[in-house]
């Protein structure tokens, strides 16, 4: 069965880590939303637990990477916004489980 | 905002953090062998102070310079001003501080030469950080902490400069007065109000917590600077009632701020605390208590000199150095983790930050550092100059594994 490219990048976006809490930036509920274009444009928009956080150059940086090694994906824009701003009840029950408990 | 405005050349970072680290241990080792002036509470004498300058200067004021090149960009959301400038203000910062320690210690009369370079080192990093500061957008309550700690630190360099210019040329103002002005900007003004202003962005970060107030924040600030007016108001006025109230401040400012602290680590996510940030959120408690035991020598025994040479090293270590080393073994992480992993992230499988760190070795570390500063503490009070050299060697050993943990986590 083919996978859709919308079904590939969300896959990709799982891979992106962040190292400090061990946990990948979907679980985590950073990414508000996925676009997949024409032409193989990909939009997305996240944000961060915490405005100003050292690791935000890499986050932002993962996500390109993962992205970029699609094959059909020839754009990939990201946005980082602070609003509205994260909040724990926006991360998956997994993520819950692993860090709060 | 475009992320990659806040990018960093890390090796400017890691220039001051590395060199740090052989101060922490010469210092120490420096004080180890001159434990015997430190037990007859000759605190004024050379050796001691090229220990205490390379301790507070080439460790504590070059780790948060560091940190302060990492931190102001990301913290703030504003790019560094010139990092080229960065590096010029490391290399004439670390030969001042070299050269005032090493001449402190042997020809003090000299000092005030590498005291000028120390100086110029400082203002160098000063000018650079509100040349920073300056473009941030907006502004928060960060910003006034760590811009309050900077104007403290002016301070301290400029009455450093006079009491050295006092021994060089003779007294020309009291030096007694000048003394504890440069202590309380130092130790208070310039470490205390930046380690407030950067706990306020460091504690919620790694304890994930949202939906805190920061409600003293504000008070806390302005309360402990009141509190550093009355007191060096009271220095050069000799006046006893002052004094206690300008310590009294300062005990109530930095209990606002725990207030704060004890909120965000209510309100985290995180359940479970790194031990390095827990080490550095445990000061935050050591630091309350010497605030309010400062307070009571201020009335009880307020010409003890004995007592308040203690509470001086107790400030500065239990509080500003214990909070330094606790977040250090956070900060260094995610500096290697960044320089090493941040490129091949998505591509390949990279270690996680924990990975970085041995969890077990800290604790035994930050254990050893604590038990070495009480023990000292107790073998002043009894005049043990034995005890002295125990516990002395215990926090040279422990610094040398502090500063080892560090440099271990640059082979990973």
């Amino acid at each position: 069965m083919k996978v859709s490219l919308e079904e590939q990048v969300e896959e990709a976006l799982y891979e992106v880590i962040d190292p400090e809490l061990n946990m990948n930036i979907m679980d985590l509920g950073l990414v508000y939303t996925v676009q997949v274009r024409e032409n193989g444009e990909v939009y997305v928009r996240l944000t961060l637990t915490t405005p100003g956080c050292p690791l935000h150059d890499t986050i932002v940086g993962g996500v390109e990477t993962v992205l970029y090694s699609i094959d059909e994906v020839q754009n990939v824009e990201v946005d980082l916004v602070w609003t509205p701003a994260w909040t724990p009840d926006k991360m998956s029950r997994r993520a819950k489980e692993m860090l709060m408990f | 905002m475009s992320f990659q405005q806040t990018k960093v050349n890390l090796k400017l970072p890691f220039s001051f953090i590395l060199s740090s680290m052989i101060a922490l241990v010469v210092s120490q080792w420096i004080l180890f062998q001159n434990v015997d002036l430190i037990a007859e509470g000759y605190y004024r004498t050379p050796a001691l102070w090229m220990a205490f300058h390379l301790l507070i200067l080439g460790f504590a004021v070059m780790v948060v310079m560091g940190a302060m090149y990492q931190l102001v960009p990301v913290a703030f959301l504003t790019p560094i001003w010139s990092e080229r400038f960065g590096f010029v203000q490391f290399g004439v910062t670390i030969a001042g501080v070299l050269a005032l320690s090493v001449l402190l210690g042997f020809n003090p009369g000299h000092a005030v030469y590498g005291g000028a370079l120390a100086i110029l080192g400082i203002i160098m990093f000063m000018f650079q950080m509100f040349m920073t500061i300056r473009k941030q957008k907006e502004k928060n309550m960060m910003t006034w902490l760590v811009t309050g700690a900077l104007v403290f630190f002016l301070l301290t360099i400029l009455a450093g400069f006079l009491l050295a210019w006092n021994l060089s040329n003779g007294e020309i103002l009291n030096h007694e007065s000048l003394l504890r002005s440069h202590l309380l900007f130092g130790v208070a003004g310039w470490f205390t109000l930046l380690i407030f202003g950067f706990s306020y962005k460091l504690v919620p970060m790694f304890s994930l917590s949202h939906g805190y107030s920061m409600k003293w924040a504000k008070p806390a600030f302005i309360i402990y600077i009141a509190g550093m007016l009355v007191l060096v108001n009271a220095f050069w006025s000799m006046n006893q009632l002052l004094q206690t109230t300008g310590w009294f401040l300062l005990f109530m400012a930095f209990t606002l701020f725990l207030l704060d602290i004890r909120e965000i680590l209510a309100k985290r996510s995180k359940k479970r605390l790194d031990r390095p940030f827990l080490f550095a959120m445990i000061s935050v408690y050591f630091g309350w208590v010497i605030h309010f035991l400062t307070f009571i020598v201020s009335i009880l025994l307020p010409g003890h000199s004995k007592i308040w040479g203690l509470l001086i090293y107790l400030y500065l270590v239990s509080w500003v150095l214990f909070s330094i080393l606790g977040y250090l073994k956070k900060i260094v992480p995610v500096l290697w983790w960044t320089l090493k992993y941040a490129d091949r992230v998505g591509k390949e499988k990279v270690p996680m930050l924990k990975d970085l760190i041995r969890e077990k070795s800290s604790v035994i570390i930050y254990s050893g550092i604590v038990a070495a500063t009480f023990g000292n503490v107790i073998a002043v009070l009894f005049n043990s100059v034995t005890g002295l050299q125990v516990f002395q060697g215990i926090w040279f050993l422990f610094a040398l594994a502090f500063s080892i943990s560090i440099g271990r986590i640059l082979t990973k």
